[in-house]
């Protein structure tokens, strides 16, 4: 269970980017983070593992106060806390496999690990990953060289090979067409199913409806909804979105 | 805003240009601009640049040969000389004379710009001085002769006419110039290489610590990184020459005080580059490797240095082909190498020989700048 307690973001140029926001996230849960570019939903993830460091509030993950961690707690705690990106953030020049690989750096020897020499059991563990996500034969290929789509299967390959208890996931499909959204939110979606938590932030409703068990809503920094998809209504989207904006759909799938 | 022109802008305007005037007329003062001067003395300027252009890279080998003319005295005491029509040769105005009688004596294809001697080589074996002479540049000479009595023919055997010359035989093959030029060249080319070698491995670990993305966190890291900044910078700001001049006095002159010269200023600039390139890495790789739970180390090894290293090779090529240049400089104070021979040749007014080292710079400096481009057009 992870536990976010009154959390406030502010940053040193005065932009206050979360305000106040509390909420649990039960295990096994795939919770949806909603609102408008810009709402704090980068942010209140990268709050969680503290990639940003929150101004005030608490994250608690079961009994640890991931807040209170010191650094090198934090290395082992985001050990276990697995990380996709809009943009993939993968490091372009270097092969697939070493990219996948570099998941696994917080359980690694840290000298052979700077040497990039790995031991075999995590390279079949790495091959594995890539398995899972449908694309064991671009293992050696530079990470450049694959589509979209494909470079999004690496960033979740290489969130697998942290073996997470849960998955942040930051627009994980906002750069990708349609059809590629979902065919990546279904293996986020396979993983929940395994029992690992996701955490992801969306755009589109549809896609909403379609994967979350919950959804948080923020604007401005406020949480200004909890509850299932199906609860949002016209008006809790007015509130969500602002009064200008008007549905759309990412497919017809 | 009103962009209309008014009385107080066109005042402003017409003061500006004053300015601007003024200071170009200052500028040609204090440079001493003579164009007239550039133009009277360009046969001066004519003959260096000659010089530089006609590099001295080949030569043949010289042996020392005596040209040979029968010269009967008086007429019919023996068969006349048959004069050859090309090569060295001697050619008599007259093809005998009586005893006692001047006539001119010609050379041709002589040694160029050299003294000569010209001899009566009697029958008996006995040798007579004729005449001194000096060949022009294209090795002619002529000098007047008088027919003596003692050089008479003997038994129909004349009394000839030599002149001993140096003359080329055989192939074409690398002058003195060329061999020390390549020498010199080889050290310079090492000792480029060399120094951005050593550069490199110290500029690169520095250059992290001088990256705002990689060390700026904390009182720690912001103290490291205005610390290594601040070294670059300083040592940025001394000019390789003064540099050069600093470890010539401290160690003598030679190529170690230019190496060293050379290794602190790339240190500096290839920091900086270095430290500029981290600094234009893409963050999201780092962001992804840190949540992943790795430590600073293995971030930098898996995030920042693919990233940054073709950027890297390419400075270093760069640097090594800027340093080849710059130590041609270095030569001047001492430094060793191509530029130390350039100097001296320069000194000692030997503008051929400055010329053959000035073509070899040419030539390498292309030939690193074609490489370097070649290399940086592969890495991306």
């Amino acid at each position: 269970m992870l536990k976010i307690e009154n959390l406030t973001k502010v940053y040193p140029n005065g932009t206050v980017a979360l305000k106040n926001v509390s909420f649990e996230v039960p295990d096994g849960e795939f919770l949806v983070v909603i609102g408008l570019s810009g709402s704090g939903k980068s942010t209140l993830l990268r709050c969680i593992n503290r990639l940003i460091e929150p101004t005030e509030g608490k994250v608690y993950w079961d009994k640890t106060d991931i807040t209170a961690a010191s650094p090198t707690e934090l290395l082992h705690i985001r050990q276990h806390i697995g990380m996709v990106f809009q943009q993939f953030n993968l490091v372009r020049r270097s092969s697939v496999m070493t990219n996948v690989l570099s998941g696994r750096l917080g359980y690694a020897n840290p000298w052979l690990s700077l040497l990039n020499i790995w031991p075999e059991e995590e390279k079949r563990r790495a091959m594995q990953a890539l398995e899972r996500v449908g694309i064991p034969d671009k293992a050696y290929s530079r990470a450049d060289t694959l589509s979209g789509g494909q470079q999004q299967r690496v960033g979740i390959a290489r969130a697998l090979m942290q073996e997470p208890k849960f998955i942040l996931a930051d627009e994980p499909v906002a750069s990708l067409d349609p059809v590629l959204s979902h065919s990546i939110l279904q293996y986020l979606e396979q993983l929940n199913k395994e029992g690992i938590t996701v955490i992801c932030s969306l755009h589109f409703l549809d896609l909403v409806h379609r994967y979350a068990t919950r959804v948080v809503g923020l604007k401005d920094g406020l949480k200004v909804f909890e509850g299932t998809a199906t609860e949002i209504d016209r008006a809790k989207f007015k509130e969500i979105y602002g009064e200008e904006a008007q549905e759309v759909r990412a497919t017809t799938v | 805003m009103d962009n209309r022109p008014t009385p107080g802008k066109i005042t402003l305007n017409i003061i500006l240009g004053l300015l601007i005037v003024a200071a170009f007329a200052i500028s040609w003062r204090v440079t001493d601009v003579d164009f007239v001067k550039l133009a009277k003395n360009l046969p001066n300027g004519k003959d260096i640049i000659l010089a530089f252009l006609t590099p001295d890279f080949f030569t043949h080998d010289k042996t020392t040969i005596t040209i040979e003319t029968p010269f009967p005295i008086p007429c019919g005491s023996a068969p006349e000389a048959e004069i050859p029509l090309s090569g060295p040769r001697l050619v008599p105005s007259i093809m005998c004379a009586d005893p006692k009688v001047k006539f001119i004596l010609e050379g041709f294809n002589m040694a160029p710009n050299s003294d000569v001697v010209v001899r009566w080589n009697m029958p008996d074996g006995r040798v007579l001085t004729a005449v001194q002479a000096t060949t022009d540049a294209k090795g002619h000479f002529t000098s007047e002769v008088e027919s003596r009595p003692i050089a008479a023919a003997v038994n129909g055997v004349a009394a000839k006419l030599a002149v001993e010359t140096l003359t080329s035989i055989g192939n074409l093959k690398p002058s003195q110039a060329a061999h020390d030029v390549l020498a010199a060249m080889f050290v310079t080319f090492f000792m480029a290489l060399l120094s951005t070698t050593f550069a490199t491995i110290i500029a690169a670990p520095l250059s992290f610590l001088a990256a705002s993305n990689v060390t700026k966190r904390g009182p720690v890291g912001t103290t490291i990184y205005y610390i290594s900044r601040s070294v670059f910078n300083l040592l940025r700001s001394y000019d390789p020459l003064v540099m050069a001049t600093i470890f010539g006095f401290w160690l003598s002159f030679g190529s170690f005080p230019g190496f060293l010269a050379l290794t602190v200023v790339t240190i500096a600039s290839l920091g900086k580059l270095f430290s500029e390139a981290v600094e234009g890495i893409d963050s999201g790789p780092l962001e992804a490797l840190q949540a992943t739970g790795a430590n600073r180390f293995q971030v930098v090894v898996y995030g920042i240095i693919p990233q940054v290293v073709p950027n890297f090779i390419s400075f270093i090529i760069y640097h090594w082909d800027i340093n080849i240049r710059i130590s041609t400089i270095i030569g001047f104070v001492g430094g060793g190498g191509i530029g130390y021979y350039l100097s001296q040749k320069i000194n000692l007014l030997n503008y051929h020989q400055a010329g053959t080292a000035i073509w070899a710079i040419v030539i390498v400096v292309w030939a690193m700048d074609f490489l370097s481009s070649e290399v940086r057009k592969r890495l991306t």
